[in-house]
């Protein structure tokens, strides 16, 4: 009979208990970055020498048409491009980046990327490396004609 | 397939691709031009979704039914090898698909007086429910893929051409 009653207790406890507890607070640290999103940071931006923000904008969305992206969203006076490519095993994935560009100084237009495959960040480098090779290649190209 | 460190390189078709989808137009004005590329993709049934004057950014979409005589025959052909085994096997086919479209324009380099268009078509197909004969098959399998077919792009071109008055010249 006793432990019949600490049964219905303990019953009863389960299940209100839980009624007692507020709303959980977000962690502090909900928006600090992590050292893995600072480490990639410095591989995801490239500067250029150009004044030029609207050229080097241009010249990333032809990057993205070559290396066979969907551009997504479009916003010149924001400087700004989504695209995204259906990648991975028989082409079930989704890789998805945001470029921003921006001028940074009298000089200068800074290219900021950030990759997701399948939602996921792409913290590798040598992938960032590959995108900006193509920005520049597409850059260099209108550079030289237009010389 | 293609492993995440591949996805920002070129790949040894991306030249012929570019070619098929990319023509110059002896154009100055690249408002004229998108708005013109607009208004065939308008007279192709497309939405237009997204816009940047600015940028010379189009994306448009559009949906249709995806389904076709051979798959359905092929389903009917699958069901009654099927009876035999005394199983009502049903593939799914294709149903629905959602045709996307994303236009740039670009100044042709040291040329004011060009500029360059290139578009890329892509679509997504959803498959119909089916059975494997023990099973029943949920409807909404996806697939999607980039168009490569020469003719479609030829078509686009041939439209836009007609629309602006201009002659479109390869890359």
């Amino acid at each position: 009979m006793k432990t019949r009653h600490i049964a219905v207790l303990v019953f009863g406890l389960c299940v209100f208990l839980p009624a007692c507890v507020g709303p959980q607070k977000p962690p502090d640290n909900l928006l600090s970055l992590t050292d893995a999103q600072m480490k990639i940071r410095s591989f995801q931006t490239r500067t250029f020498d150009t004044i030029d923000s609207n050229k080097v904008l241009r010249a990333v969305s032809a990057a993205l048409q070559d290396l066979g992206f969907i551009i997504e969203r479009a916003n010149a006076p924001m400087g700004l491009v989504t695209a995204g490519q259906f990648a991975g095993q028989g082409f079930a994935g989704f890789v998805e980046l945001t470029v921003i560009v921006r001028n940074t100084g009298k000089q200068q237009t800074e290219v900021r990327v950030n990759a997701l495959f399948n939602t996921k960040p792409i913290e590798d480098p040598k992938i960032y490396q590959n995108f900006f090779t193509s920005v520049e290649r597409s850059l260099f190209i209108s550079q030289t004609q237009a010389n | 397939m293609a492993k995440p460190e591949s996805f920002f390189e070129l790949k040894p078709e991306s030249n012929k691709r570019k070619a098929q989808q990319t023509r110059i137009f002896d154009i100055s004005d690249e408002k004229a031009l998108l708005s013109a590329s607009a208004a065939v993709l308008q007279d192709l049934g497309f939405q237009v979704e997204e816009s940047s004057v600015g940028l010379g950014v189009l994306r448009a979409a559009k949906e249709r039914s995806a389904r076709q005589v051979g798959q359905e025959i092929l389903q009917g052909f699958v069901f009654v090898l099927g009876l035999f085994g005394q199983k009502a096997i049903i593939l799914p086919v294709d149903l629905h698909q959602r045709i996307g479209a994303v236009l740039v324009t670009r100044q042709a380099e040291n040329d004011a007086s060009r500029f360059i268009v290139r578009i890329l078509f892509y679509r997504t197909v959803w498959k119909g429910d089916g059975n494997t004969g023990d099973q029943y098959i949920t409807p909404g399998e996806q697939r999607m893929e980039v168009i490569y077919d020469e003719r479609i792009y030829q078509q686009f071109f041939a439209k836009l051409s007609k629309g602006l008055f201009l002659e479109a010249h390869q890359i």
